[in-house]
């Protein structure tokens, strides 16, 4: 193969294992609550600061300098940080729209969007300004002309990991059987004696861990963090999640892939691909939204009387 | 303050013998019209934030008294409904009056102007999100494209402002059906998600293209001018004196006053109807032979139209536009506006978008927490008063008495 196409390709895996990671939440948060939780990307964003700020603060006063475990500790810090705060969140904010119309509980968690993002602004030190972030793993082999970063390899495998633990989780256990009885009708499970709130609980901290492990990628991969990074992943996970179909989860991954391979091939092929990027990815939703109004794989809604 | 209360007590006496509404009603709209102006000037004019704080604490108390006793409403709604001309007339005079009451506070103007243009934007989306419950997160992009279509047109053609409006508004209607066409299959979150990526798509474009002026935006749009006079000059009458704002202020007025009676003739049409009959059931809507596509659409570009005038104005107010003043973000606030205010009620609508335009600038002695304010206010309202400041009121059938 052309080493420049397999690089192509492998950015476009690459970037379809972020995208898939941030999707997947809003996926199940629709699945199961019914709701577009619009602060997703930002919750997320929030573990790459965590990350930063407590490895910072580990290998100042705990850990040795140049320590490897510092990243790793920071790293699980914030995916279980990131996790609590989603469930927070539910129970701040989202409880208190479980009977309002759709419309509210958007604008609602858009507006909570921007709090999350004022408060990483304003409680990080200088946080309106981008901030390195290193990368996960270091080094790079190359392969027939290639170059496979160990970062991207472990992007791929985690992303494939963790999406395909979580389908099996959601088929297979217990837990996952509850979660899919109150996604069906909260009542009834209630009348099993479900707990529809503490599996909405379980849902947030499920969806916000590996949304928190997407950003930390995406930052990872970008080398750079900012705190409005959140906006975009989080637009374009929403986007993979809906042409996808929502609630479903191999829709997420088809949606995520659908939108990172218009990105990279536009980023590859165009002159100034670059700035173009987002028009293509973001037209590409509306024609997709216009033939298959309920995602590619969503079940097609029939009005009932 | 002393002209405010000179000038328009004087026509709320002819106006109670001709329209033959009792005295109380006129006391009422008079109290209220005038009451509220000046508190309005006061926060406008207040430098100390304890005064601001009192204002909105007040506007607050307003509030809640008027929930927990709904005959007050009852009876302020019905005194506005006898007492129209005394109401209209004396509300005009203030709003004409207004710039020189504010003694020519140039800031004070343009935060009333930028709330005005707000309020159209507001008033423009709600005919779908109050009237016919369809998410549109695109009035800002059609602002946007308003914006830019006249100020490219006067930049690099140099027509004139008037000639711009019109055209301004043709783009962005056309764009406005075509973002319209989608909703006849897409709807709810996915139809708000094809305009979020229209939003997005238009943002980018301005960014990227060379002649747009890119992320640098168009700079250097020139000041309208009316029977020869410029704009940008300051206005005088009798001796009193008002800045070049001004102007603009008067202009934001009749675009606002356009707006109003629009949202008035909609509402109370058989298309407001059928709107709020799309909003309720879309099916029943479709089994009582309302054209729903047709309907849908139509609301679509009617917010473009409204919200192409408003860029307009703001692109040849404030002389500089650039990709940042239509993000996707400016179209929650407009949405946010509305949802505040009250779905489907213009007067709500309009408080909303005064309210959300208003707090951010007087709150500026919180600096940097500001927008952090602002947005933990949106979601705390939300979750205390989900039908907004003033919902929607029953429609009166048989005419008014």
């Amino acid at each position: 193969m052309d080493p420049f196409i397999a690089q192509q390709l492998l950015n476009w895996l690459v970037l379809s294992s972020i995208y898939a990671l941030i999707a997947l939440g809003f996926s199940l948060l629709f699945g199961v609550l019914d709701v577009i939780h619009f602060s997703h990307g930002d919750i997320s964003m929030v573990a790459s600061f965590v990350a930063l700020g407590s490895m910072q603060y580990l290998l100042a006063s705990v850990l040795p300098p140049g320590s490897g475990l510092a990243l790793l500790l920071a790293c699980l810090l914030a995916i279980v940080a990131t996790g609590l705060l989603g469930i927070v969140i539910d129970w701040l904010v989202i409880r208190r729209f479980r009977h309002a119309p759709a419309m509210m509980v958007l604008v609602a968690t858009v507006a909570l969007g921007a709090v999350v993002r004022e408060l990483i602004r304003t409680l990080y030190p200088q946080g309106s300004n981008p901030k390195p972030f290193p990368a996960l793993i270091e080094g790079s082999t190359w392969i027939g002309g290639v170059v496979v970063t160990s970062l991207g390899v472990f992007i791929i495998v985690t992303a494939i990991v963790l999406v395909s633990g979580v389908a099996l989780l959601l088929r297979y256990t217990m837990l996952g059987a509850r979660i899919r009885a109150v996604a069906e009708d909260r009542d009834v499970a209630r009348l099993m004696a479900i707990r529809p709130n503490r599996i909405f609980a379980i849902t947030f901290f499920i969806a916000s861990a590996v949304g928190a492990v997407g950003a930390m990628f995406y930052a990872s991969y970008a080398g750079v963090v900012r705190f409005d990074f959140g906006v975009q992943l989080g637009l374009i996970g929403f986007s993979a999640a809906a042409i996808g179909g929502l609630g479903s989860m191999p829709g997420a991954v088809l949606g995520s892939m659908l939108i990172a391979g218009i990105e990279t091939l536009v980023q590859a092929t165009l002159a100034d691909g670059a700035s173009y990027r987002l028009v293509f990815g973001f037209v590409a939703v509306i024609l997709v939204l216009v033939l298959r109004p309920s995602g590619i794989l969503g079940k097609p809604v029939f009005v009932k009387v | 303050m002393n002209p405010e209360t000179a000038t328009p007590r004087a026509p709320g006496a002819p106006a109670a013998a001709a329209r033959g509404g009792r005295l109380p009603d006129h006391l009422i709209v008079a109290a209220i019209e005038l009451v509220g102006a000046w508190l309005l000037a006061v926060f406008l004019l207040s430098r100390t934030t304890w005064l601001i704080v009192l204002v909105l604490a007040l506007f607050g108390a307003a509030l809640v008294v008027m929930r927990l006793r709904p005959a007050i409403e009852e009876r302020i709604v019905a005194a506005f409904g006898r007492a129209r001309i005394t109401a209209l007339v004396l509300g005009g005079a203030i709003v004409l009056a207004y710039p020189f009451l504010l003694g020519g506070n140039s800031y004070a103007i343009h935060i009333l102007i930028i709330g005005q243009l707000y309020a159209v934007l507001a008033l423009a989306l709600n005919f779908q999100l109050g009237s016919a419950n369809i998410p549109n997160f695109a009035t800002g992009a059609s602002y946007g494209i308003g914006a830019y279509t006249s100020a490219l047109l006067a930049v690099t053609f140099g027509v004139s402002f008037w000639l711009t409006l019109p055209a301004a508004a043709a783009v962005a209607t056309f764009f406005g059906f075509v973002i319209g066409f989608p909703s006849m299959r897409t709807r709810d979150t996915y139809l708000a998600l094809v305009t979020i990526a229209f939003a997005v798509v238009v943002h980018q474009l301005m960014n990227n293209f060379e002649w747009t002026g890119g992320p640098n935006g168009l700079v250097g749009i020139p000041a309208p001018s009316l029977f020869g006079h410029s704009f940008n000059s300051p206005i005088e009458i009798f001796g009193y004196r008002a800045p070049g704002q001004a102007n603009f202020y008067y202009l934001a007025v009749a675009l606002m006053v356009l707006s109003i009676v629009s949202a008035r003739r909609l509402h109370d049409s058989r298309v407001g109807l059928a709107w709020n009959a799309l909003r309720e059931d879309e099916l029943a809507a479709r089994c009582q032979g309302i054209n729903v596509v047709w309907f849908k659409m139509l609301a679509f570009g009617v917010d473009a139209f409204l919200a192409a005038f408003a860029g307009t104005v703001y692109a040849f107010y404030v002389g500089y536009i650039s990709p940042d003043n239509f993000t996707f973000l400016v179209s929650v606030t407009i949405m946010t506006m509305v949802i505040v205010g009250g779905m489907d009620n213009a007067f709500g609508v309009i408080v909303g978008a005064f309210l959300l335009t208003m707090l951010p600038e007087k709150l500026r002695v919180f600096n940097d927490y500001r927008l952090l304010f602002v947005s933990a206010l949106v979601i705390l309202f939300l979750i205390l008063r989900p039908q907004g400041l003033f919902p929607q009121r029953l429609r009166v059938y048989g005419g008014r008495k």
